[in-house]
Order: C-alpha cells, then structure tokens, then sequence
C-alpha cells in the first residue's frame, strides 16, 4: 500500500497545471518527432533533450515520460501508413499493418494500434508500480561487484541478442566503451584519451554520441543512397473501429502486454523479441477470418504486437529506474538525461527522490490517456507529416542535431565531435553493426569502472570477490550464456543440417 | 546483399568493411598506447586509472581480430533498412561529401555569423545537397527556421546561442 500513497502523491505532482502543460508538450513533440520517418524512439529522446535544459527535475522527467512514450506511438503510426520498415521495433507492425492499410483499412489499423498501445501501457505502468519497489528491495543490498556483473550481462545481452552477427554488436560495444574511456579519470583525476584537447577534459557527452550515430549517421547514410521515388502513403481519416474489430482485438492486446512487460525489463531482451513472438502466436491462434486474413491484413496481428511494444517500453523502465541499467538505446539515453540533473537512477532515487520518481509514474499514465485522446483524431495531421519532402526533413534533423550539440558547451568542438561520430555512425549503419550496443557501452562502461574498481578495492585486489556473491556469479554466468547462444544456435542448425 | 556479392564475385572482391574492422583493431592499440602515460600513483589501494583502458582496450583487440577474421572470410553485415534509404542502390559518395563540408563549414562559421545566419546556411545547403529543387522555397523556410529556431530556444528556453553578425538586430 506504501507504493500506492506514492503513487497518489504523485498523481499530485503530475496533476498540476504545469506539469499537465509539460506532459501535453512531450507527448505531442514525442508524437510529431516519432512520427518523422527515418527517427525512432532513441534518435527522438536525443533530438529532444535539448529543450529540458532549462527545466526544473520533476517537471522536465513529466515530460520526458511523455516523449518517451509519444515517440512509441508515432513509430506505429509510420509503419502502417508507410510501407518500409522503419525502426526494429515496430517492424512487425508493419507487416500486417501496412496491408490492411492498402486494403482500405488504415483508420481500424491506427485505431487499435493506439488503443491497444493505451491499454498496453496502462496494464504495464501498473505493473511498473508493483514491480519496482520490489526490485529496489531487492537491489538495496546489492554490492559493487553485484552492480559490476550487471553491467556486464547488459553489454553481453544487448550485443549478442540484438545483432545477427555477434562479432559485430561486440565491435559496436567496444566503440562505445572506448568513448566512454575519454576524459577526467572520475577516481583519481587523471586525463585519459583526450590528445591534448582541453575541451575532452569532461569527456564526449552522451547527448553528443547519440545525436552523432542517430542523427546525423542517419543523414550522412540517407544521403549516400536516398530513396529516389518517395514512399507511397496511403491515405487515411479519423482512426476508429466497428464492434467485430474490437472482438477480435481485445485479446491480442493483453497477450500482447503480458510477453512485452517482461522482455522489456529484461537486459538485450528491448522491443523487437516479444513483438516478433507476439506476431507469432496470434498467426497460430488465429481461427476463421483471421486466419484467411493473415498475411492479408489481420488486424490481430497489428493488436497484438502493438500492445506488446508499448508494453516493452514500460518494462524497460523497471531496470532503469530500481537499478539503474539501461537496457535499450532509448533507456541508455534517458539514463543520460537524469545524469544531466546530477541524479543516478537505482535504489537510492526511490527514497531520496519519491517525489520526481512518482510523479513521472504517475505522468506516464496521464500521457497515456493524452496520446489516445490525440491519436485518435489526429491521425490525419499525423498522415500529413509523413509528406514532409525529404530533403527538408533530413536538412531539419542535422540543423536540430547541431542546435542541440552546440548548446551543451557553445563549443564548435563539440560540433566536430559530433560530425566523427556521424561519420562512424554512417559506417555502423552501412556495415551492419547495431548502434544500441555503442550508446550502452558509452553510458554502463564509466558506471562499470567504478564498481568494478570499488569492489577490486573492498577485496583488497583478489579478482574472486568479483564472484563472490551470489548474485554476481548467478549474472555472470548469465552473461556467458548469452554470449554463447548465438554459437550454440549456429551449432545446433549444423548438427541439424547433417 | 547477396545477389549483388554474386555479381561483384566476378571482379576482384573489394572489402570496404575491412576498414571498419581495422579501425576497431587500432583502437585498442591506441586506447592500450595513450593511457600507456597515466600513472598510477594517486591510487596506493586497489586499482589505477589505467586498469580499466587496459581491459577495453585488449577486448577492443581481441574482438577487432576477430571481426577482421571473419570480413576475410567472407561475412558481412546487412545494411541497415530505413525508410528512406534504398539499400541496394550504389552509395553516391559526392552526396557525402557535399553534406560533410557544409557541416563541417557550418561548425567552423557559426560562431562568426551567429546562430541565425549560420543555421539558414546549413539547412538551404544540405535540402539543396539532398535534392531540393525550388530553392526559393528551401531559402525561405532555411530564414523561418533559423529566425524561429532562434527565438523559441534563445527568449523561450533560455539556451545560449550566438547572436554574431545580427547581435544587436535579434
């Protein structure tokens, strides 16, 4: 019951007219910037930090929330009214999205999209609410080495689960690590890696290697092959749908929520498993229509991998709130954006800082409700921005990119910076290599120094310690597997083939 | 991607990505190399500031090798999808290289012409670089977005951005 006081008292941070004003701002810039083709929820959470540098805490996470989540639904919104596949995660959207948008049915397909991404993030903030406090119970206790092994079961699960070639997520987590290494040694004040450049002194800011391999790795990659003959949009009114559509939506949804919620919270487990597996399973369940339908345009198989997403996105809140760990590149970056207001997310913040904890809890059911009340009949406007000519847009992305780099420091360094790893970022994107695991290297890797040189410290140097606890042998070996299965897959396909 | 390694199997196979990999494999000589002068002697218990960069930089060694090995023989990545990129179109290099110099002439202007001036620069050139045909129009919306971009952010959120050539006007 203590967490549900909290909760309330939450809802009074977040009800205030203020607060509700941030929360309506993010969730319509989330909206607009997410629905931007060619930007997916991590490049709009960076493009946006910007404009919170001059916001109190408590109101700047309310809008945060609303980004966060408004960013997730204008994802959808793209894939099924544009038939490329956008960003991983709500690729599987696409699919059967797109189709029933061809087959005239674009507005039921926004509909329970949106509907089943509010009723998704609903159940799944409510989980949020139960889950976290007993994490944080949990986490209290954790030592240095705890949090050490931890951080190596996200660097291990995201590189490996997340890129079909493991060799490649792992050369994108060094590159991350090795960012990370540049500037003031926080322990003993010593430089490292920073050629003499004063202004590497504090290091590369994370908001600098975000916006560089998204925005601007993406703009570098469009220009070097742009699409010629732009995308078909298919045209749609206000989104709604009949009684048959929500019979047969209901349960998708709430499948959907319930593999989503869990894999979000996972380390490497993000969006783009549970959506795949919710796509899966309502194709085998599918009976009747449905099942003539699938392939066709099911609406089931946008319901459910929708809610699943949605879902996903509110598990990786549980991770990063109670412990700190990120396990998503747009977690990675909202880990950055507390870190800009000198607050390290884990089991500290819940009782040091209940109110800024619970209140953006609380906004993330406000903006929940606002996004459906916006999306429903907005989806035309929406429909309106995909128009937008593309060498307009992509001009806007790099001009926002730099507006936002160059008002960290007011340093053209930074703008220098920030073209370097555009130029990697283009390169990852050519070559394959996942940029999540880059931008989680780059936050976990300082974090990862720390404790790993705390605990070496508190064990007087004996590497054992770092295994000595349960909980830290238990995520090690974790880490191992991880890394292991894509062998282990490639091995049993081998054994399976003979 | 297949297909078009197929067609390239004919001629001999030209690995760009191996550069990428080699630049891995660099780094972490050059983490392992310029951490090489940190002392230590600040930290008597426990471990040293160089510790850590020693640990990346040899995995950064080890997994550089690795990627190496395997782009030799013969593995590649998928270029990334986007709704906005054709993947199977050949990379138009200029395209590139026009974007790079205007960015990075607009890092080198702005503090010099000020946000207003240097923005509108760099937004008409890149829509013009990526194939904007009335530029008329792209001037146009180039001034709006610098004149607005300096407005919301300078007098409405209170971030710091030069007023250069135009301090004085604005």
């Amino acid at each position: 019951m203590d967490s549900l006081n909290l909760l309330l008292d939450g809802f009074a941070t977040a009800l205030t007219p203020v607060n509700l004003l941030y929360a309506l701002v993010g969730v319509t810039l989330g909206t607009l910037v997410g629905v931007l083709p060619g930007i997916g929820p991590a490049m709009t959470v960076a493009l946006l930090l910007p404009i919170t540098f001059n916001v109190p805490p408590a109101s700047a996470f309310i809008m945060f929330a609303g980004i966060y989540y408004g960013g997730m639904y204008g994802g959808s919104t793209t894939s099924i009214l544009l038939n490329t596949p956008g960003e991983s995660s709500s690729m599987i959207t696409a699919l059967e999205g797109n189709k029933m948008a061809r087959r005239g049915r674009a507005a039921q397909a926004l509909a329970t999209a949106a509907i089943g991404s509010f009723v998704a993030g609903t159940i799944a903030t409510g989980l949020l609410v139960v889950a976290a406090p007993l994490v944080v119970e949990f986490a209290i206790s954790f030592g240095p080495e705890d949090y050490f092994a931890l951080a190596i079961l996200a660097f291990t699960a995201v590189s490996s689960v997340l890129s079909r070639s493991v060799v490649r997520g792992l050369a994108s987590l060094v590159l991350g690590l090795a960012i990370g290494l540049v500037g003031i040694d926080q322990q003993t004040g010593q430089a490292r890696l920073t050629l003499g450049i004063p202004q590497l002194l504090d290091g590369i800011d994370v908001v600098i290697v975000a916006v560089g391999l998204f925005a601007l790795g993406e703009a570098l990659y469009v220009a070097s092959r742009l699409r010629h003959a732009p995308p078909e949009i298919v045209p749609v009114g206000r989104a709604w749908m009949g009684r048959a559509d929500w019979r047969r939506s209901w349960r998708p949804w709430l499948r959907g929520t319930a593999l989503g919620f869990p894999f979000g919270a996972l380390p490497g487990g993000g969006a783009e498993i549970p959506t795949f597996l919710s796509y899966a399973a309502e194709k085998r369940l599918a009976r009747g229509t449905a099942k003539e339908e699938f392939g066709k345009g099911a609406i089931e198989g946008v319901a459910g991998p929708e809610a699943a997403n949605n879902a996903s996105a509110a598990g990786t809140l549980v991770p990063l709130l109670t412990l700190g760990l990120p396990t998503s590149a747009t977690a990675a970056i909202m880990l950055a954006a507390f870190q800009q207001y000198g607050l390290q997310p884990g089991p500290q913040l819940f009782d040091h800082n209940p109110a800024l904890v619970w209140g953006m809890v609380a906004s993330l059911f406000i903006g929940n409700t606002m996004l459906l009340v916006l999306n429903l009949p907005l989806a035309p406007v929406w429909a309106r921005v995909l128009r937008i000519p593309r060498p307009y847009l992509y001009a806007g992305i790099v001009l926002f990119a730099a507006l936002g780099v160059y008002a960290l420091n007011n340093s053209w360094v930074d703008l220098i910076v920030l073209y370097l790893l555009g130029l990697l970022g283009f390169a990852m994107r050519r070559f394959g290599l996942p940029v999540a695991p880059a931008v989680i290297g780059l936050i976990l890797g300082p974090m990862a120094e720390i404790q790993l040189r705390r605990a070496l410290a508190i064990g007087a140097g004996d590497v054992s310690t770092l295994v000595a606890s349960p909980v830290a042998g238990v995520l090690l070996v974790l880490s191992a597997l991880a890394l292991l299965t894509p062998l282990l897959r490639k091995l049993l396909r081998k054994v399976l083939a003979r | 991607m297949s297909s078009t390694d197929e067609r390239e199997g004919v001629k001999p196979r030209r690995r760009p990505e191996l550069a990428l990999a080699l630049i891995v494999l660099g780094l972490g000589v050059f983490v392992i190399a310029g951490t090489a002068d940190v002392t230590a002697a600040a930290s008597t218990l426990g471990l040293g500031p160089r510790f850590f960069p020693l640990l990346v930089g040899s995995a950064m060694i080890v997994i550089g090798v690795c990627y190496v090995v395997d782009v030799l023989r013969g593995g590649h990545g998928d270029p990334e999808e986007s709704e906005d990129v054709d993947a199977r179109a050949p990379a138009d290099w200029r395209g590139v290289g026009v974007v790079s110099v205007i960015f990075l002439a607009f890092a080198g202007l702005l503090d010099l012409l000020g946000w207003v001036i240097a923005a509108a620069l760099l937004f008409f050139g890149l829509a013009v670089a990526l194939g904007a045909r009335d530029r008329l129009r792209a001037g146009v919306v180039a001034i709006i977005l610098g004149v607005a971009t300096y407005l919301a952010f300078v007098k409405g959120l209170g971030v710091t951005l030069p007023a250069g050539l135009l301090s004085g006007v604005i």
